[in-house]
């Protein structure tokens, strides 16, 4: 008896392991080429719409007392009013951790390159090279919500946000220099230029970092730097390999926030989307400047009452956009106009000016171009892309590197609000969870 | 009464006669069962694995015992430990009907872990125990259930608390925080006997006068000079504001004041005066519970039965909560022949709980929004309608949704079933004097459902409808279904089977040696799972729903119709016991326990846990040369040691994901979520205990005294540390404290008066626990003052220095000198803080602990003839709490009631106060402004956006001591001839009144000491029941 006892004991330690040997539904360590992917998918699909809630502090968009509803009272009034001292602490905040922990994934990717298992070179090269794609995109879009203008501060000495390039829980970081971080991304970007090998994603998967979206970063980033010579190279690239722009003009049309646009380069971000798009409506004033004949104007907007417009770009599940080949004709056209070069300025203008006024306009349109000073055809320049990429969350980073002008908004008859020329609103605090979470932000 | 003597150390005492007697007889099961039946419990402790005689017990625990007669007075197994066990604190969560006790023995061991102790029913240890933390609980709505509320208390013969690492080692990991080993009751050979008994409480609704709310008159006053000053946040809320605002007479008031105001506004103004709104009467009430229960229970020399069955009904002192209960119990043992024992219990009960939605905003739970909602406004207009609530509002925000309480609670309706089935089979084979096996298989399958309806008409409903507000082409609407409610199904199942196997030898060689040993197996395996769904445009007449046609996949995530949730755990252990006897005086012990489990990307190594114990036992009263003293019965000394580990399950040194699926554009892909850093330098917890304990007993068992002391040390502490989000992570676990607990137990009972018609005994134990950190990490971004070398509850606070001349504290700084805010953290204008994290860790003052130095009960027994009385006293010494501030000083939301501090504050016409002044900045000051005024933005801005400091005053900690009345009760003892006649064979009645009133240091504005720091706990309930117990 007491053998049998001691015989089943034997047996039980032996089946002991297979019995613990659990797996959890749906827990994973990635190992795979396949399982890294699904993170990175992961990582993509956290990356905050940031750039469209800057919409809130430009002159883009006003909020309409009548109607605004409690709750997008209480969740955006203060960003819309610059109010960053006091906020009502249901403020929406800006985001700091879902920027970073994309970031943090990117590096734990690039940091396995060579354990990922189950995957053609070819693959896990692209994966990495999207990673620091991912990486760089991510310290742009901090360093020019929580740090000063590259071109209106001493990059140098001003400080932009801490630099985390390694996936490690422990560090303690205090921030960097705005030119520290804007050289990470460069070399980030150097990077993910030697690894990204995949010329077009189908539609389904635009949201993802292509071969030519390093230059189309490039150019954006080297534009906020004032590069014009690298910006204006890396544009001709991007307008290379993506020459399409919709012709507005014509029936049939695809809306070019669409990501099924053939201007549509990379799809991450949303643009306008529905909470945000719904707070309020397009500035009257900005939609009127617009001059009839460019068609922009009956294309995004659409007259409500005789005060109010609505938005028709952004909104649904297919408007979104991250580069789409328009902004590069503009940044080109922009970069060649700074460095002088004014015909070839207005080359890239061209073919803007030929899918977006009527066909009546275009010539005048063109003409009036030569006939201007290099000050009046950066400003033509600057109206037109502020036009084009209206609520697609360019307006605000344009306006801290550009003009830093003056905003005033009135909410009601009686409330009136100004941001003064080169307030120091133009550069948000970070959030404070993220100063709590760590003093040394503080400074 | 007798066995009101609880304790291990009384029932020790009173039983050394009978140990000498009994002593032949341990080795055979048959013949022990042959010793008086009502000393066996007390003759053995019962640990889940083994029955030990006491004589030989190394490790601490105690018993209490549940006789016929105390059973009237509990209605949930874990009350009838209140007070009652040294070292043992518990404390009650919340005053909902059902909800369970929070248990802690002998102090904190872990931070992060579960610190709830270890539930064995008829030896197969309880799922499902946790007991959810506290800020959890203060949703009443939240109607928490626990495995051990199942428990019919009436079935219990005894609980047995083990408390040091010899005697819960055997328990392995799960023990750390003690095991409470739960016995119920079994048939006896002899007739059947029929026991049947009630017990009815009374909870009366207990006012709020002690939180020292502003009764309308003084809320209007409040409101009227607000609007005067320079305090302009929430300007707008409150009546008052809202009908001068009406009348369009703002500026004119702000200007001249009442004399300004028109008599149509000073008449609607005066009329809020007069109105006394009395929201606890309202929302709460009077509560009634009846709990009943029948026993048969008998048997032969063959098979013994034991079958129960119990109901009760409990009001909740809310209006509209209440919960029942339903047990059937049965038990048989059937002696298949000599060598084979068999057993089988089964458990069965269903639980109900009946609320309304109470959790969707923390407002809308009655308790919190009795403490807010003002007194001048009333829930119904003229007509009988619902009257909104236009001040009381989620977090800050200054409106939303409408809401009435009363509405919402005719409106929505919240019911949670639960059904709990335990089976527990046992054998035991005796192979031959010495060697048995027994094995047991206990089975547990729990199943409830949360049932929640939110009506058309309700701030529930109305809520989901605000969330899901989407701009349709130019409208503004819901997705959602715009009519019929809301209606959600939660069902959850888990089921989990324990099988163990022990090989148990015992033998005596020759006349002085005895030797134990017992090997053993365990495993287990638990899985659960969750069904969520939802059905919106609900109508509860047709029962039907509408569809929901979502504008994108994001919107599925926010208002889901089906969720689902799966786990699975397995669990194999392997254990030994061994214990030596020399002379029946010197006992040694020691046990040992792997512990092994599925933990998924952890080391295989870390799979199995190592714990072990050893332990001695001296009867020095059992000396020869002892024997002589004669004024000493009983003498022992027990000492112990022993080691526990723990991991941490969650955290695994590499990068753990979930699968998830994501729509990043239309197309559905699956996607990793990796929100749980990795961390690969995480170590073991490792725990030492030390234990160290005599018992003694004076003048034949006149007095008895035991004293324990004990040392526990735990190193590599697993907590929670926050992250700076740069590291893409808000937290992570690390081992980041070595902690000790040192303690003193004392246990004094003694027999004040003893003759034949009356006694009176009287029992004293006391808890002293010192727990002290002795090593923190501290992370460089800390601004809180590391605990090194005080307790894990240290309390630290800004000491303050009166105030300035504008009503703002002044600071203490390290040189003894008043500073403002500004001075003592080097404010920027933004109110950024500027100095270093280390040099603010330093401005902190220690102010004491949260944990009670000193605690205990005191019990008084009286018995004359066939009446009892007694009197429990427990009392909690040395602790401090933080309480919340009584006000905001610049987040004051002027719409909301709070207590009378507001009244006193600083003001330019109350200057000699102590209380802060409220600071309000709709701008920041224009460069051209004063420094003062600059300096006073930076603070205020400091407050608003960044800082604890105004938390962290020193005014607001204070002491809490005290002293409750526990329990009083009177019990009488039927004992007539008469009775016997028709076949009664026992009676009793008794009244107890329980939490009649509480000695205490100072809690003014708080109901009760022990809810200090928490304005909005329901108060602890006084209780009054009558009990009847007849046995037939």
């Amino acid at each position: 008896m007491k053998n049998i006892f001691l015989l089943s004991l034997v047996l039980l330690l032996a089946s002991c392991d297979k019995f613990l040997d659990i797996q959890p539904t749906g827990k994973v360590i990635a190992r795979t080429g396949e399982e890294y992917r699904a993170l990175l998918t992961g990582a993509y699909d956290e990356f905050p719409n940031d750039r469209s809630l800057s919409t809130l502090r430009t002159d883009e968009m006003f909020l309409d007392k009548t109607d605004l509803t409690p709750n997008d009272y209480n969740t955006y009034f203060d960003i819309w009013v610059w109010n960053d001292a006091t906020p009502s602490e249901t403020t929406a905040s800006f985001n700091w951790m879902h920027f970073y922990h994309p970031i943090y994934i990117a590096s734990y990717i690039i940091e396995k390159e060579g354990e990922i298992e189950e995957a053609s070179p070819a693959d896990v090269s692209q994966l990495v090279g999207e990673a620091y794609m991912l990486r760089a995109y991510s310290y742009f879009i901090l360093v020019n919500l929580y740090g000063k203008p590259y071109t209106k501060c001493n990059p140098t000495t001003d400080l932009g946000v801490p630099l985390m390039v390694s996936a490690d829980v422990e560090a303690v970081l205090e921030r960097s220099t705005v030119e520290q971080v804007y050289q990470q991304i460069l070399s980030d970007i150097d990077m993910a230029k030697q690894y990204l090998n995949v010329d077009k994603w189908e539609d389904d998967f635009k949201y993802r970092f292509n071969k030519i979206s390093a230059d189309a970063l490039l150019a954006r980033v080297c534009l906020y730097m004032g590069r014009w010579q690298e910006s204006l190279d890396a544009s001709k690239a991007v307008i290379a390999a993506y020459p399409e722009l919709e012709d507005i003009t014509t029936t049939g049309y695809t809306m070019p926030d669409n990501y099924k646009s053939k201007e549509a380069i990379v799809c991450l971000e949303r643009v306008m989307p529905v909470a945000y798009k719904s707070i309020g409506y397009p500035d009257k004033n900005f939609i009127t400047s617009i001059v009839t004949g460019d068609l922009r104007k009956n294309r995004y907007f659409k007259a409500k009452t005789s005060q109010v417009y609505d938005l028709l770009k952004g909104g649904t599940n297919d408007t979104r956009s991250t580069f789409r080949s328009a902004e590069f004709y503009l940044t080109a056209a922009e970069a060649a106009a700074r460095l002088g070069d004014l015909n070839e300025a207005i080359d890239h203008m061209t073919p803007i000016v030929n899918n977006r006024y009527l066909a009546a306009r275009r010539t005048p349109t063109i003409n009036a171009m030569k006939a201007m000073t290099q000050d009046q055809l950066i400003d033509a320049i600057l109206e037109s892309r502020r036009i084009e990429l209206c609520f697609e969350g360019h307006r605000w980073f344009d306006l801290r590197r550009t003009t830093q002008q003056s905003i005033t908004k009135k909410y009601g008859d009686d409330e009136t609000y100004i941001l003064e020329e080169g307030d120091s609103r133009y550069t948000i605090l970070i959030p404070k969870e993220a100063i709590s979470a760590n003093p040394l932000l503080a400074q | 009464m007798k066995r009101l003597h609880f304790f291990i150390l009384s029932s020790l005492l009173s039983l050394g006669a009978l140990a000498q007697t009994s002593a032949q007889s341990v080795n055979d099961s048959l013949l022990a069962q042959n010793i008086a039946k009502e000393f066996e419990l007390d003759n053995f402790v019962v640990t889940g694995y083994q029955k030990i005689d006491r004589r030989k017990m190394t490790g601490v625990s105690t018993t209490v015992k549940i006789d016929d007669e105390t059973v009237g007075t509990i209605l949930n197994v874990d009350q009838a430990l209140a007070g009652q066990v040294p070292g043992l604190s518990s404390v009650s969560s919340t005053g909902a009907p059902g909800a369970p006790l929070k248990i802690r023995i002998r102090g904190i061991s872990s931070i992060n872990g579960n610190q709830d102790p270890l539930w064995v029913l008829d030896g197969i240890p309880l799922d499902g125990t946790e007991v959810p933390t506290m800020d959890d609980l203060k949703d009443i709505d939240n109607l928490y259930q626990t495995s051990i509320a199942g428990i019919n208390p009436a079935d219990i013969e005894s609980i047995t608390v083990l408390k040091d690492a010899a005697a819960t080692a055997i328990y392995g990991a799960r023990a750390a925080n003690g095991v409470i080993v739960i016995t119920t009751k079994k048939g006896k050979a002899g007739a059947p006997k029929i026991n049947f008994h009630t017990k009815l409480t009374l909870s009366p609704n207990m006012g709020l006068g002690r939180l020292n709310l502003l009764n309308s008159d003084e809320k209007v006053n409040l409101e009227l000079a607000l609007l005067r000053s320079d305090y302009t946040y929430h300007e707008n809320k409150g009546e008052v504001a809202r009908i001068i605002a009406g009348l369009g007479e703002t500026a004119a008031y702000k200007a001249g004041g009442w004399g300004a105001l028109s008599a149509d506004a000073q008449n609607q103004i005066n009329a809020l005066r007069n109105i006394n709104t009395d929201w606890n009467d309202i929302l709460m009430r009077n509560a009634f519970t009846q709990d009943y229960g029948v026993s048969i229970s008998g048997g032969g020399n063959k098979a013994t039965y034991y079958v129960s069955v119990g109901y009760s009904d409990q009001q909740g002192n809310v209006q509209g909560v209440s919960a029942n209960r339903f047990n059937t119990t049965m038990k048989t043992t059937i002696r298949i022949n000599e060598m084979l024992k068999v057993g089988a219990s089964i458990f069965v009960n269903q639980r109900k709980q009946k609320s309304f939605m109470t959790d969707t905003d923390g407002f809308t739970n009655p308790v919190y929004y009795s403490r807010w909602a003002n007194s001048y406004f009333q829930p119904y207009n003229e007509d009988g309608s619902y009257r909104y609530d236009q001040d009381v509002h989620y977090d800050q925000v200054e409106s939303g949704p409408d809401f009435n309480i009363l509405e919402e609670r005719s409106n929505t309706d919240r019911t949670r079933k639960d059904r709990q089935i335990m089976a527990i089979f046992d054998a035991e084979l005796q192979f031959t004097d010495w060697l048995k096996f027994t094995t047991q298989l206990g089975l547990q399958t729990d199943a409830y459902t949360i049932d929640k309806y939110a009506g058309e008409h309700s701030y529930a409903m109305r809520k989901d409808w605000e969330n899901s507000t989407i701009t349709v082409g130019t409208d503004k609407k819901s997705f959602l279904p715009t009519t019929g409610g809301k209606h959600e199904v939660t069902e959850a199942h888990s089921s989990q089977w324990t099988w163990k196997g022990m090989l148990e030898a015992q033998r005596r060689f020759g006349d002085d040696h005895e030797m134990q040993l017992m090997l053993g197996s365990e495993i287990r395996h638990v899985d659960a799972n969750t069904v969520y769904t939802a059905a919106y445009g609900y109508d509860p007449r047709t029962l039907t729903s509408q569809s929901v046609t979502y504008p994108s996949e994001d919107w599925v995530k926010s208002f889901p119709l089906h969720r689902e949730t799966q786990t699975e755990n397995a669990y194999v252990s392997w254990f030994a016991t061994g214990s030596y006897t020399f002379k029946e005086r010197y006992t040694l012990g020691g046990s040992i326990r792997f512990d092994g489990s599925d933990v998924f990307g952890v080391a295989k190594k870390y799979r199995y846990l190592p714990l072990y114990s050893v332990s001695g036992l001296w009867r020095i009263g059992d000396e020869p040369w002892m024997k002589r003293v004669k004024w000493i019965g009983d003498m022992n000394l027990r000492a112990s040691y022993g080691i526990q580990g723990n991991i941490d399950k969650n955290t695994s040194p590499y990068l753990i994901g979930t699968y998830k699926n994501t729509s990043n554009l239309i197309q559905v892909e699956q996607k990793i979520d990796a929100a749980t850093a990795p961390n690969p330098s995480l170590r073991w917890e490792k725990t030492r205990n030390v234990n160290v304990g005599m018992d003694f007993s004076f003048f034949k068992g006149a007095i008895t005294l035991g004293v324990d002391y004990y040392y526990r040390k735990s190193s590599d502490l697993i907590g929670l540390k926050m992250l700076p989000l740069e590291t893409g992570f808000s937290s992570t676990t690390i081992n980041w404290a070595t902690m000790q607990n040192k303690g003193w137990e004392f246990a004094i009972s003694t027999r004040n008066f003893w003759r034949k018609n009356f006694h009176w005994t009287t029992q004293l134990n006391i808890g002293i626990n010192n727990n002290k950190v002795l090593r923190e990490t501290v992370r460089e971004n800390q601004t809180t003052p590391s605990r090194e070398g005080y307790p894990v509850g240290a309390i630290f606070a800004l000491e303050t220095a009166g105030l300035n001349e504008y009503g703002d504290p002044l600071f203490r700084n390290a040189e003894g000198e008043a500073v403002t805010l500004k001075e003592l953290l080097k404010l920027n204008e933004d109110g950024l803080v500027t100095i270093s994290p280390e040099e603010q860790r330093k401005l902190y003052k220690y102010m004491g602990t949260t944990d009670p130095k000193v605690s205990g009960g005191f019990i008084n027994t009286f018995e004359y003839k066939n009446w009892t009385l007694g009197i429990n006293f427990t009392f909690n010494f040395g602790m401090k709490v933080r309480v919340t501030p009584s006000y905001g000083n610049v987040r004051y939301d002027r719409g909301k009631n709070s207590n009378r501090d507001i009244l006193n504050r600083w003001t330019t016409e109350n200057t000699s106060s102590t209380l802060p002044a409220l600071m309000y900045f709709a701008n920041k000051p224009a460069a051209t402004a004063s420094d003062a005024e600059k300096n006073r933005y930076s603070e205020f801005a400091y407050y608003t956006s960044y800082g604890q400091a105004y938390n962290e005053l020193d005014m607001w900690v204070r002491n809490c001591n005290y002293v409750r009345l526990q329990s009083l009760r009177l019990g009488y003892k039927f004992d007539m001839p008469w009775m016997k006649r028709i076949g009664i064979l026992n009676a009793t009645v008794s009244i107890e009144a329980r939490n009649l009133f509480v000695i205490a240091s100072n809690y003014d504005n708080y109901l009760d000491p022990e809810t200090m720091g928490n304005p909005y706990a329901q108060p602890i309930p006084r209780e009054f029941i009558f009990g009847l117990n007849i046995g037939f």
